[in-house]
């Protein structure tokens, strides 16, 4: 138990620590700990827990970190895993925060977040690309896609509402067919 | 003092729960909260934090809620922040994950799930779509694009180690 709160606590610290743009940037850090490193869950479980988190506000990672925790060791690892999400930036920034507000325009600074961005966008489009190999098993689920997109651009429905609607959808269609 | 730490609780818990789209969705309404409804920080003051807030890695939502409210009551003040914007929504979550392990045999909950994966493939896909506009400014920044997806599918490095590298290699080229 105390081996499995210990890897909760590292993988989410490491995780945030080299996440730069914000939660959504920690998504293919999250994955590469909780699915290809502890296999703690795999690709589909990975999925349905953004699928949770996405459709609830609040910062992506927390929530997260929250689910995975709770799966691996209950209410004692969610708490543990948000720690190890929150706790190390947070007290960077409240110690160092004047410090770092003389450095945040420095062009050290600027140039390793302008290189580091592209190999964000790439880690994040790559857990699209990897998710998506195992989510499209019929020409139905491709359908939804597509919905799914036609909806965000062209009508501007809300994330949230596009995932319960799905889930509603998904009741009635899959939901009864014996597999 | 306990009416700051009250309002530092209610002002972070309201923006947490009304912004959809993780940490980067719910700044706009901490900016209402800081500045525009309680005057903690100035508009000015705001961006700095920000600013400090994007230098560090890390869920941007809780570096904001650290800074503001240590600023205003200390380390209490930074504890009680967070607390107002990660309780109310990991609450939620873990109420649903509970629901979805106890009924994760259930048809109807594997059809849903199914319906929901496209959706989220999308979704993440946009997220990315969304950070890559403006993060491609030269051409050596599509080269560290390619360079990434060449070590990711070729060496198999881990993210994290590409992601220092690459900081490294800005350091050296972008300066």
């Amino acid at each position: 138990m105390f081996k499995k709160l210990w890897n909760l606590f590292i993988a989410f610290t490491r995780a945030s620590n080299l996440g730069f743009g914000g939660g959504p940037a920690l998504i293919p850090l999250v994955k590469a700990e909780a699915v290809d490193r502890y296999q703690w869950m795999d690709n589909e479980e990975f999925a349905d827990s953004l699928a949770i988190c996405n459709a609830l506000p609040g910062p992506i990672a927390t929530k997260m970190a929250a689910y995975i925790g709770y799966k691996i060791a209950g209410w004692l690892g969610a708490f543990i895993a948000i720690v190890g999400t929150v706790a190390p930036t947070v007290i960077v920034v409240v110690l160092l925060g004047s410090l770092i507000a003389k450095y945040s325009n420095s062009p050290e600074l600027k140039a390793m977040l302008q290189a580091v961005r592209p190999v964000v966008v790439v880690l994040v489009a790559e857990t699209a690309y990897d998710m998506g190999k195992k989510s499209f098993p019929t020409g139905s689920s491709w359908g939804i896609a597509v919905a799914t997109v036609a909806l965000l651009y062209l009508a501007n429905i809300h994330p949230a509402f596009i995932i319960v609607a799905s889930m509603l959808f998904g009741w009635v269609v899959y939901g009864r067919n014996k597999k | 003092m306990f009416t700051q730490l009250w309002d530092l609780l209610v002002a972070f818990a309201r923006a947490s729960n009304l912004g959809f789209g993780g940490g980067p969705a719910v700044i706009p309404l901490i900016k209402i909260e800081v500045v525009e409804r309680y005057h903690w920080l100035t508009n000015a003051e705001f961006t700095d934090a920000l600013a400090v807030g994007n230098a560090l890695p890390g869920p941007i939502a809780t570096k904001l809620a650290g800074y503001v409210g240590y600023q205003e009551a200390g380390w209490l003040g930074a504890l009680v922040a967070n607390i107002g914007v990660i309780l109310p929504t990991v609450l939620a979550v873990i109420l649903l994950a509970g629901f979805l392990m106890k009924y994760s045999n259930s048809p109807v909950l594997k059809g849903m799930l199914k319906g929901v994966r496209p959706v989220v493939v999308v979704l993440i896909a946009q997220t990315a779509f969304d950070m890559g506009r403006g993060s491609f400014p030269n051409l050596t920044t599509w080269g560290i694009a390619l360079a990434t997806v060449a070590s990711l599918y070729w060496l198999k490095l881990h993210p994290a180690l590409i992601i220092v590298i690459s900081m490294a290699f800005g350091l050296l080229v972008f300066r």
